[in-house]
C-alpha cells in the first residue's frame, strides 16, 4: 500500500495545483506535501521487516494491461529502502530550502519537483521492468524543465544536452529490457532475479547486458557518457542539482543492481572488465578535471563523475561486498554530494557566483557558519573514515582485491590500484578547493557586500544530511545490515 | 573493557561538545575529559600487568566477504602507548590553555587536539585493523586541521594539505596491506591475523608488509615520505609536541611493533625498512644541523629519531623500538613545549634571533637542556637507556644474531646509527648553545609564560630525566657497556666539533662546519623540489590536459553526433527546394522505378 | 480500330503533357499541360470501355467524373495563379520557392550553442 502512495501523493499534489483556482499556491504546500511523502517512507522504513531484508516486502502486485502481460507491481525491499528514503528526504530538504529562498515562478517550480519526486520514489519501487522505464522516463521531463527554466546563463543548452543524452540511453536501455522480454517471456524482477538468467542463452545475455548497462551507465555517469552532467549541474539551480545528483545519478546504479547483475550474470561476467576499466578511469578522469576546475559548481559535478566510479568498480567486481560497497556509495553519495551542492548554491546566492577565483578565499572568517559547513561536505566526499563516504571507496576496494569468479585478477588489482591513486587525487582536489575558498583573508571587493551566514531554513535542510553523513560513517552497519542480506540473494550467493 | 571505551570515548565527547560550546566552556572541555582518560590508562596499564591481554567486540558487521569486528582491546603495548598519548595530550592541553590565550578560535582548537587523541588511542587500543585504519586517517585529518589552525596565511594552508596528502598516500598503501592481511587470514582482527601469520605464504607475508611499510613511512615519516613533517612546523608549537613528535608519528612505529610478527616473518621487508631508516637517520640529521628555525631543527630531529626506532624494528628489537618511542615521546614532547616557550618569549622561530636566554628563562632552561641531553644520548637522560638498547641491537644484528637481515644491510645501519649519534649531538648542542648562550638582542626582554605553560614543562621533564631507569628490570632494555661507551663516545665527539666552532665564533652559525655539504643540507638535499617537480607538476599539468581533453574530445564527440545529426538533416533540406516541379519529377521517378521493379522482378 | 491506336496516341498526349509539367516554368503552361494529361486519360479509358464492351460504361462514367474534376481544378488553378501574379507579379514557377527549406544562416536552429563553463577561462565569463 505505502508503496502506491508513495507515487501517487506527489502526482495528485501536482495535479492539483494545475487546476486554475490554484493561482496563488499556499505558502509551505510543497513542503506540506514532501513532509507528508517523507513521513510515509519513514512508516515504510518502519514496518519494514529487518529480519527479512532480502524479501521484497510492502509488496502491490495488480494487472496494468492483461494483453502484453505487464503488472503493476511495486514493493521494497533491502536495496531499495534506503534509497527510497533518501529520495523522500532529498525532496523534502529541497522544499525546506526553497522555503527559505523562494524562488520565482514557485508554483511551476513545486508542480515539477513533485511530479519529479514521484518519478524517482516509482523507479525506486518497481518490480516490473517496463513500469521501471517509465518512471525512469518520467523523472527526465520535470528536470529538462528546471535546468531550463530556473537554471543559469547556458541552461538551454545545458537542459537540451542533458535530456538528448539521457533519452538516447533511455532509448537503448529499452532495447535491451525488451530482448530481456522476448528471451525469458517475463518482465517481472523478482522471478527474473530469481532465475538468474537461465532462460537466455550467453549470447543474448551479453547483448542485453551491454543495452541495458549502456543505458543506464549514461545515467550514472560512466567515462566516458558522463559528459551531460557537468553542465547539467552547474547551470541547473540549487534545488534541481541536488535532486540530480543526489538521486537521479543513483537511478543509474539502481538499476544496474536490480536489472543488469541480478538477471544477466553470465552477461555481466563478460562485461564486467569493461564496466571496471571505464569506472577506474572515470575515478581518476573526475579527479584530475576536478583539480583544473574553477567553477565550485562543476568542480562538485566532476567529483560526482569520481564517486560513480567508486560505485561502478564495486558492481564490476561482481562480489556481495562489491555490490554492497556500491549500494552503500550510492546513499553515501546522495547525503553528501546533496549537501555540497546545498552549499555551493549558497555560496553562489551570496556571492552571486561560484567561480573560485572571484571568490577570493577567507569563508571560515567572513561566513564561520558557512564555512565550517564547506570543509565538513568537502571532508567526507573525499572519503575520511568516521563519515558516509568512507565506507563504499573502501569496500569497493576490497572487492576489486578479490573479485567474482571468473574475472581476471591481476587485471582488478590493477583497477584497485588506479583507484586508491584516486582516492589521493580526491583529498587533493578537494582540499586545494577549501584553500582557495576557506582558508587565506576575505577578499577586497566583498569587504562592504552584505553577506549573511546560514539562516534557519538552511541550517534546518542541511542539518539532517550532516547528522546522516555522521551517523552512517560511524555506524556502517545501519546500512550494511539492510543491504548485504538482499544483495547475497540477488546474486546467488548462499549466506 | 568498557573502561577502554572510556579512554577512546571521552576525548570524543569532549571533541564534540566543544565544537559547539563556547570558547568560555573550552578550557575545561579541552583538559578534564583528556585528564581523565589519562588517570584511566594510568590504572589500566597497572591492572593489565596483573591480568594480561583482553578484547572485547561490540559487533560485526557483514561486509559481504571478511567481515569487521568493531573491538577494543588492551595489552602491554596497548596500555604503555596509552598512558604516553594521554600523558602528553593533557600536558599540551594545560600548555595550550596559556600558549593560546589571545587566539579566537581557540575552541575549535582545543576540540581537534581532542578529536585527535581520541583516534589515536582508537589506534592504539583497537583489535580490528580497518578500525585501527579509522583511528589512523581521522588522526591524519586533525593534524590537517591543526597545522592549517593559522589559515590566514596561506603557508599554513598549503603545509597541512602537503601533510594530508602525503600520508593520504602512504594511507592507500596501508589500506592495501590491511586487505592482503585480512584476507589471507579470513578475518581483521589483529589476534586472528597474527595467529595466521605462520600459515600466509612467503609472498603474501612480503606484499603484506611492503604495503604495510607505506603507511609507516607516510604517518612516521619515514623517507621517501618525511617531507611534510618539516613543513607541519607552521602550526601552532603544542600541537607540534603532540603529533608530530610523542604521537601520530609514533603510529607508525606502533603499527610494526604490533604487527611484529608479520614482520618478522618478511625478511625483505625489515631489510627495506633498515635501510629507508639508514637513509632517514643520517639524512635529516644533516638537514637538522643546517636548519636556522628552531622548530624545523627538532622536526628533522624528530624523523631521525623515528628512523632510530625504525632501525631498531628492523634489527629485532621490538621492545627496544617501544622503549625508545616511550622516552622519544617524553623529551621531543618536552623540546617542544620549552621551544614553544622560547618562541613565546622571543616571538619568532629563528635561532639567529635567539641567544643568550638562559637567565630569562630559569624553568625552560634547565628543562630544555635535560631534553637535550636525552636527545644525545647522555646518562643519566631517559635517551641514553633507550638508544643504547637500539645501537646495541644493530651490533649484534650485524654480527649475525637477530632478525633475518641481510649482513651488509646490518652493518649498514649500524655504522649509519654511529655516525648519526654524532650528528645528532652536534645538532643538539648547536641549537642549545645559539639559544640560550651567547649575546641576547639587546631589545629583548625575555620571561616564562604563565603558569598553565610552565607546569607542563617541569612534569614532562621528569620522564625525559628518569624514564630510562624504568627499563632497568627488563633484560633487553638494560645498557650493555661496549655500545653504550661507543654511542656516548660519538655523542662527546659531536659536541665537541660544535663547541669549539661555536668557540671560534660566538656570532656565526657553527653548521659551517658541514662545509660543502652545507647548502644541500639547507634544502633537505632538494627532496622537496625533486617532489615538486616529478608529481606536483606533471599532476597539474594532466589535470588541465584532462579538462581540455574533455571538452575537446569526449564533449566534442558528443557535440559532433549532434552537428552530423544536423548535417544529416541538413543535407535532406536540400530535397526540399520549394520548387514544385521537383518534387513531381520525384514521384514520377520513383513510379518509374516501382513499375519496372514489378515488371522485371517479378 | 484496333484499341492500339487510341492507346498510343494517348500515350503520347500524355507524355508531352508530363514534359509540360515537368519543365515548363509558366504556371498557366503547366495547368495546360495537367489538362493534357487527363484529356489522354479519357482518350485512354474511352477506347478501352469500348474496346472492352464494357456493359456498365465504367469507363465512360470515369471520363465523365474526370471532366468535371479537370473543369473544376482548372478554374481553381487559374485563381490562385491570379492571385499569385497580382501579388509577385510573376507566374514563374521556379520563382515560387515559399514552400522549400530555407538556407541556415550560422548554427542552425536545432543545434545547440557552444555551452557556457568550458575549461578554465569561460567558466569565468559565464558566470
Amino acid at each position: 500500500m505505502i508503496p502506491v502512495l508513495l507515487v501517487t501523493v506527489p502526482l495528485l499534489a501536482a495535479a492539483g495545483l494545475l487546476v486554475p483556482a490554484a493561482r496563488r499556491v499556499v505558502r509551505g504546500y510543497g513542503l506540506a506535501v514532501s513532509g507528508l511523502v517523507l513521513g510515509l517512507s519513514i512508516a515504510l522504513a518502519a514496518t519494514f521487516d529487518y529480519a527479512r531484508p532480502a524479501a521484497v516486502q510492502a509488496e502491490v502486485d495488480v494487472a496494468w494491461t492483461p494483453g502484453l502481460d505487464l503488472r503493476f507491481h511495486l514493493g521494497v525491499d533491502g536495496i531499495s529502502l534506503p534509497l527510497v528514503v533518501l529520495t523522500a528526504l532529498l525532496t523534502a530538504l529541497c522544499f525546506v530550502y526553497l522555503a527559505g529562498r523562494p524562488s520565482r515562478r514557485m508554483r511551476a517550480l513545486t508542480v515539477a519537483l513533485l511530479v519529479l519526486e514521484a518519478g524517482m520514489l516509482g523507479t525506486f519501487v518497481a518490480l516490473d521492468l517496463l513500469l521501471f522505464f517509465v518512471f525512469f522516463e518520467v523523472v527526465l521531463v520535470p528536470m529538462y524543465f528546471v535546468i531550463a527554466v530556473w537554471g543559469g546563463p547556458g541552461r538551454r543548452a545545458a537542459a537540451v544536452k542533458f535530456i538528448l543524452y539521457t533519452l538516447l540511453g533511455s532509448a537503448v536501455l529499452l532495447l535491451g529490457l525488451l530482448l530481456i522480454w522476448a528471451q525469458t517471456g517475463t518482465l517481472d524482477m523478482v522471478d527474473l532475479a530469481r532465475t538468474h538468467g537461465s532462460g537466455m542463452s550467453r549470447g543474448a545475455q551479453i547483448l542485453a547486458f551491454v543495452a541495458v548497462a549502456g543505458g543506464l551507465a549514461v545515467k550514472a555517469p560512466m567515462w566516458p557518457l558522463h559528459t551531460w552532467l557537468p553542465d547539467a549541474h552547474t547551470e541547473a539551480p540549487t534545488v534541481g542539482s541536488v535532486l540530480l545528483a543526489g538521486v537521479l545519478l543513483k537511478m543509474g546504479t539502481y538499476g544496474l543492481a536490480r536489472v543488469a547483475v541480478p538477471v544477466l550474470p553470465q552477461g555481466a561476467e563478460a562485461v564486467a572488465p569493461w564496466l571496471g576499466a571505464f569506472a577506474v578511469i572515470g575515478i581518476v578522469y573526475g579527479s584530475l578535471a576536478c583539480l583544473a576546475q574553477r567553477d565550485l559548481k562543476r568542480m562538485i559535478a566532476f567529483s560526482s563523475v569520481g564517486h560513480m566510479g567508486f560505485v561502478l568498480l564495486g558492481f564490476a567486481t561482481l562480489t556481495p561486498v562489491g555490490m554492497n560497497a556500491a549500494l552503500f556509495g550510492n546513499v553515501a553519495h546522495g547525503l553528501i554530494t546533496g549537501l555540497l551542492f546545498f552549499l555551493a548554491g549558497g555560496v553562489k546566492d551570496r556571492y552571486g557566483t561560484s567561480d573560485m577565483t572571484r571568490l577570493g578565499g577567507g569563508m571560515l572568517g567572513r561566513l564561520p557558519y558557512l564555512g565550517s559547513l564547506l570543509t565538513f561536505a568537502a571532508v567526507a566526499s573525499l572519503g575520511l573514515p568516521g563519515l558516509a563516504g568512507f565506507w563504499g571507496e573502501m569496500l569497493a576496494l576490497l572487492g576489486a582485491f578479490s573479485p567474482g569468479a571468473g574475472l581476471s585478477r591481476p587485471l582488478y588489482l590493477v583497477f584497485m590500484a588506479i583507484g586508491g591513486l584516486g582516492t589521493v587525487l580526491t583529498a587533493a582536489y578537494f582540499l586545494v578547493m577549501l584553500s582557495r575558498v576557506t582558508h587565506g583573508r576575505p577578499d577586497a571587493r566583498w569587504r562592504d557586500a552584505r553577506l549573511p551566514d546560514v539562516t534557519g531554513y538552511e541550517l534546518a535542510a542541511w542539518s539532517p544530511l550532516v547528522a546522516l553523513t555522521l551517523v552512517i560513517g560511524l555506524w556502517p552497519k545501519s546500512l550494511l545490515l539492510v543491504t548485504d542480506p538482499a544483495v547475497r540473494v540477488l546474486l546467488g550467493v548462499v549466506p | 573493557m568498557g573502561l577502554v571505551a572510556l579512554v577512546v570515548g571521552l576525548p570524543f565527547a569532549g571533541a564534540l561538545i566543544g565544537i559547539f560550546a563556547g570558547r568560555r566552556a573550552a578550557p575545561y572541555l579541552a583538559v578534564i575529559p583528556t585528564g581523565a582518560a589519562l588517570l584511566i590508562s594510568a590504572w589500566l596499564a597497572y591492572a593489565q600487568a596483573a591480568a594480561g591481554p583482553r578484547e572485547a567486540t561490540l559487533t560485526l558487521v557483514e561486509t559481504g566477504s571478511v567481515p569487521i569486528s568493531v573491538s577494543l582491546g588492551l595489552d602491554g603495548l596497548s596500555a604503555l602507548v596509552g598512558v604516553l598519548v594521554t600523558v602528553v595530550a593533557t600536558a599540551v592541553q594545560t600548555y595550550s590553555i596559556g600558549y593560546m590565550r589571545q587566539e579566537p578560535r581557540y575552541a575549535s582548537y582545543a576540540a581537534f587536539i581532542s578529536l585527535f587523541t581520541s583516534a589515536m588511542l582508537l589506534v592504539v587500543h583497537a583489535a580490528d585493523l580497518l578500525v585501527l585504519y579509522v583511528g589512523w586517517e581521522v588522526m591524519g585529518f586533525c593534524s590537517y586541521a591543526l597545522i592549517g589552525h593559522f589559515w590566514e596565511d596561506r603557508a599554513n594552508s598549503r603545509a597541512a594539505i602537503k601533510a594530508f596528502l602525503v600520508t593520504r598516500l602512504g594511507d592507500v598503501g596501508f589500506l592495501f596491506g590491511i586487505f592482503v592481511l585480512g584476507i589471507s587470514a579470513g578475518s581483521f582482527r589483529i589476534g586472528d591475523v597474527l595467529a595466521a601469520v605462520p600459515a600466509m605464504s612467503p609472498g603474501t607475508l612480503v606484499a603484506a608488509t611492503l604495503l604495510l611499510v607505506a603507511g609507516v613511512a607516510g604517518k612516521s615519516a619515514q623517507v621517501p615520505l618525511h617531507t611534510w613533517l618539516p613543513d607541519a612546523m607552521a602550526g601552532p608549537t603544542p600541537i607540534s609536541a603532540l603529533i608530530h613528535a610523542a604521537t601520530m608519528v609514533a603510529a607508525g612505529i606502533f603499527i610494526v611493533a604490533r604487527l611484529y610478527p608479520a614482520f618478522v616473518a618478511a625478511p625483505p621487508t625489515l631489510d627495506l625498512l633498515a635501510v629507508l631508516a639508514a637513509l632517514g637517520m643520517l639524512g635529516a640529521a644533516l638537514a637538522a644541523l643546517a636548519a636556522d628555525d628552531l622548530k624545523r631543527v627538532l622536526a628533522y630531529s624528530t624523523v631521525s629519531q623515528l628512523a632510530y626506532m625504525a632501525a631498531g624494528l628492523a634489527a629485532g628489537t621490538r621492545d627496544g623500538a617501544v622503549f625508545h618511542l616511550l622516552t622519544h615521546g617524553a623529551f621531543k614532547a618536552l623540546l617542544f613545549l620549552c621551544a614553544g616557550a622560547v618562541i613565546h618569549a622571543v616571538g619568532s622561530n629563528l635561532m639567529t634571533d635567539m641567544g643568550g636566554l638562559r637567565r630569562g628563562l630559569p624553568v625552560t632552561f634547565p628543562a630544555m637542556t635535560i631534553g637535550f641531553a636525552a636527545l644525545m644520548g647522555l646518562p643519566p637522560a631517559s635517551g641514553f637507556f633507550s638508544k643504547d638498547v637500539i645501537i646495541a641491537v644493530t651490533e649484534h644484528t650485524a654480527g649475525g644474531e637477530g632478525a633475518p637481515l641481510t649482513i651488509w644491510i646490518a652493518w649498514l645501519v649500524y655504522g649509519v646509527a654511529l655516525v648519526t649519534v654524532a650528528v645528532t649531538a652536534a645538532y643538539s648542542t648547536r641549537a642549545w648553545l645559539r639559544t640560550f648562550f651567547g649575546v641576547r638582542r639587546p631589545d629583548l626582554a625575555a620571561h616564562e609564560g604563565p603558569a598553565s605553560m610552565v607546569v607542563p614543562i617541569a612534569v614532562l621533564a621528569v620522564p625525559a630525566l628518569l624514564l630510562g631507569f624504568a627499563g632497568l628490570p627488563f633484560a633487553g632494555l638494560r645498557p650493555d657497556l661496549p655500545s653504550s661507551l661507543l654511542s656516548v663516545g660519538a655523542s662527546l665527539a659531536g659536541a665537541v666539533v660544535v663547541w669549539t666552532a661555536w668557540r671560534r665564533d660566538p656570532e656565526s652559525d657553527p653548521a659551517r662546519v658541514l662545509g660543502p655539504l652545507r647548502p644541500a643540507a639547507e634544502q633537505a638535499f632538494y627532496v622537496d623540489r625533486a617532489y615538486h617537480a616529478l608529481f606536483v607538476r606533471p599532476v597539474a599539468a594532466l589535470a588541465r590536459l584532462t579538462v581540455r581533453a574533455d571538452d575537446r574530445v569526449v564533449d566534442g564527440a558528443v557535440r559532433g553526433s549532434g552537428r552530423t545529426a544536423v548535417g544529416a538533416g541538413g543535407l535532406l533540406r536540400r530535397l526540399q527546394a520549394g520548387n514544385a516541379q521537383a518534387y513531381v519529377t520525384g514521384v514520377l521517378a520513383g513510379v518509374l522505378i516501382i513499375t519496372v521493379g514489378v515488371v522485371v522482378l517479378r | 480500330m484496333h484499341v492500339v491506336y487510341p492507346a498510343v496516341v494517348a500515350a503520347l498526349l500524355f507524355s508531352v503533357g508530363v514534359y509540360g509539367v515537368l519543365a515548363r516554368r509558366n504556371a498557366i503552361l503547366v495547368l495546360m499541360s495537367v489538362e493534357l494529361m487527363l484529356n489522354a486519360v479519357n482518350l485512354n479509358l474511352v477506347a478501352f470501355d469500348v474496346w472492352l464492351r464494357d456493359r456498365l460504361h465504367g469507363g465512360q462514367v470515369l471520363t465523365l467524373f474526370v471532366i468535371v474534376i479537370a473543369a473544376a481544378e482548372v478554374g481553381v488553378g487559374l485563381a490562385i495563379v491570379l492571385a499569385v501574379f497580382r501579388n509577385r507579379r510573376t507566374v514563374d514557377v521556379d520563382r515560387l520557392r515559399d514552400l522549400g527549406e530555407p538556407e541556415p544562416v550560422g548554427a542552425s536552429p536545432g543545434e545547440p550553442e557552444p555551452v557556457g563553463g568550458g575549461p578554465d577561462g569561460r567558466a569565468g565569463d559565464a558566470a
